[in-house]
């Protein structure tokens, strides 16, 4: 009430020179941000994160080589001056290869996650409000495809439709020669996206249903609901706000499984193709030689594994951040 | 309790069956045709009339021309009998390759399984009783190491370590049964991967379990601090752990099929590896199935187990 008075006085008080206010209106958010600074781990979780967005965003601009050139003059080269991380058992530059897989791995961690949590969404709001049918289908789906090995559902969504798919694309592009469908490497991607996105959606789906279940019995829900506020608005105004928390550190920790999930889809060959750069199929086509080309193996596996590191460290801080309630139950 | 037993069933037996049906319809969209594969046999045998005439053949004795639903649950009824079918590379039956393999990685989940309990519930109550101190914060932050590294990331790395820097390993590959110096770093890597979530769920549970009236009476009462740890405190604190059971089961078996190549072992993952590699579908969907089966089992027994252990669980 006396906040819209308030109002201009803050901001004026915010202009340079004026004084500050002993108590400023703190939001969610930013109070949720402070938590999340404060802690050490997640700052070295978001240093990492941030590395590899930038990676992924500037690396094949920033790589000295392309993914694919090789130097048949220096195969298989420990680090040099010319080759950073060395170069592989065809000459290809190590370091560019990986930076060209941060960009995979982003891609495949980014989308599968956005598709993911968008099925999920839709799911659980419907379970959450359709009632006690749309609950039962949409619960026993949820059980369904959690009762199989993730991993190996995805592969054999992966295994099973691409070639159909890019079959489909090479008739379309005969057809009409539309340049998009002339290069289908990046239908594999679409299939990885696909195959991760089918595997991870109950997780969310049960996530949002639970929270649309409990939170709608909390008193101010119930208030709001007795002075009656429309179902809708309370869902936007207070349902979206808490519900979000949990969602937002589900999707953390999910990027980073997902970027491991798709390099073992590459590493089982059913995902992204040579000479494609990929974490996993980098690890795959070198595991054989790890006893005299140990570097080969290493490299990526161990960017694979401090990147999925930062991940879970900003996952965990988000976790205290934005449910301080919560004891790490996840 | 029968009635719950039953009403469990119900619900297991038809989520099986949804899993068969999915896998089923995935392979149908497949560009596998068990004919095409099985006319190889012909090759150069036959002329273009006979061939067709064998090709025609062999669809009706396979019920291929019929529709989806004929061909499905004759499908389900090959596989009550036990017919997995033939697997394409070296026409293996695909039931004796899963029994045959399956044993290995059955004793090698398990000891993983062990270990990382006895590992896990320690780490996670130490955590829990010294929480916010830096035992807690190494314990999560370590743990949150493995927490999504795949095995064929962790199994290279602990190579070079232990074998080229620290020299303190031969190059372990083979099977010689589980007693064998060799299982020492696949087990041990087997462990590390669903390490995180036992630590996480003791963590939790025993925070959860501090806090109650009883164990604030048994302090009170002077008890010694080991004997309400282990008489009121993780007694209660492991039943939810149980709960975690399914998906330790699952990361054991996603972590065999890395596992099993990379360490020569002829087990139940070098055959789900195999399958992938080889676009090998009928084999493909037996060992989906199979796995499907053992988490859904797994999870049973979970539900059977855990009204046993908590009596506050209703049953329904």
């Amino acid at each position: 009430m006396s906040q819209s008075a308030s109002a201009p006085v803050l901001k004026s008080l915010d202009s340079p020179g004026a004084l500050k206010p002993i108590s400023k209106q703190r939001s969610l958010w930013g109070d949720a941000m402070r938590r999340l600074l404060r802690n050490r781990l997640s700052l070295i979780g978001l240093t990492i994160t941030s590395l590899l967005l930038f990676a992924a965003l500037f690396g094949p601009a920033l790589a000295p080589y392309n993914y694919t050139d090789q130097d048949l003059l220096d195969v298989a080269q420990l680090p040099s001056r010319a080759h950073w991380l060395g170069t592989d058992e065809i000459g290809r530059d190590l370091f560019s290869r990986v930076l060209y897989g941060a960009r995979t791995a982003t891609l495949v961690a980014v989308f599968s996650t956005a598709v993911s949590v968008l099925i999920g969404l839709v799911l659980g709001v419907v379970a959450g409000y359709g009632g006690r049918w749309a609950d039962a289908v949409v619960g026993r789906l949820t059980d369904i495809v959690m009762s199989m090995p993730s991993l190996l559902l995805a592969a054999l969504i992966a295994v099973t439709l691409k070639e159909p798919i890019v079959t489909w694309a090479k008739g379309v592009y005969e057809q009409t020669h539309f340049p998009l469908f002339a290069d289908t490497t990046w239908l594999d991607l679409l299939i990885v996206f696909g195959g991760l996105a089918f595997v991870q959606w109950p997780s969310y789906a049960r996530l949002i249903r639970g929270q649309i279940l409990s939170l709608r019995n909390e008193q101010y829900v119930q208030a709001a609901q007795s002075v009656g506020v429309s179902e809708i608005t309370i869902a936007l105004r207070h349902l979206l706000p808490n519900a979000l928390g949990p969602v937002i550190v589900n999707m953390t920790f999910n990027l980073s499984s997902a970027m491991a999930a798709e390099a073992a889809l590459s590493y089982l060959g059913v995902g992204v193709m040579p000479p494609q750069a990929s974490w996993g199929n980098m690890i795959q086509s070198n595991i054989g030689s790890w006893s005299y080309r140990p570097w080969l193996v290493a490299v990526p596996a161990l960017t694979l594994a401090i990147v999925t590191l930062g991940i879970n460290f900003l996952g965990d801080g988000l976790n205290d951040a934005l449910n301080p309630k919560s004891s790490k139950a996840i | 309790m029968l009635k719950y037993i039953v009403g469990r069933l119900a619900v297991a037996i038809p989520t099986f069956l949804a899993v068969l049906l999915i896998t089923f319809t995935l392979t149908t969209l497949s560009p596998f045709d068990p004919v095409a594969m099985m006319m190889q046999q012909y090759e150069g045998t036959l002329d273009a009339m006979q061939q067709k005439e064998v090709v025609q053949r062999l669809r009706n004795q396979y019920g291929l021309d019929n529709s989806f639903v004929v061909q499905f649950t004759k499908y389900v009824e090959r596989i009550t009998h036990g017919d997995l079918g033939i697997s394409i590379n070296g026409q293996r039956n695909v039931l004796r390759a899963i029994v045959k393999t399956f044993p290995i990685s059955l004793q090698l989940g398990l000891a993983g399984a062990l270990l990382t309990t006895l590992v896990g519930v320690p780490l996670g109550a130490l955590a829990a009783l010294k929480q916010n101190s830096w035992i807690d914060y190494t314990i999560v932050g370590s743990t949150l190491v493995f927490r999504s590294l795949p095995v064929f990331v962790l199994a290279p790395l602990l190579l070079v370590l232990f074998v080229l820097i620290l020299g303190i390993m031969k190059v372990p590959r083979g099977w010689d049964g589980l007693f064998n110096p060799k299982t020492i770093l696949p087990i041990l890597i087997l462990m590390l991967g669903p390490l995180p979530i036992i630590v996480r769920q003791t963590r939790s549970a025993v925070l959860d379990v501090f806090s109650q009236d009883y164990v604030r009476t048994a302090k009170m009462k002077g008890l010694h601090i080991w004997l309400i740890i282990f008489r009121h405190i993780l007694r209660n604190a492991l039943i939810p752990v149980v709960t975690t059971l399914g998906f330790v089961a699952e990361g054991l078996i996603i972590g065999t099929i890395f596992l099993d190549s990379i360490f020569a072992i002829p087990g139940f993952g070098a055959l789900v590896e195999a399958s992938f590699r080889n676009f090998d579908y009928p084999l493909i969907m037996g060992v989906t199935m199979v796995t499907s089966l053992m988490i859904i089992l797994t999870n049973l027994l979970v539900d059977l187990v855990y009204p046993l252990l908590d009596p506050r669980i209703k049953l329904e």
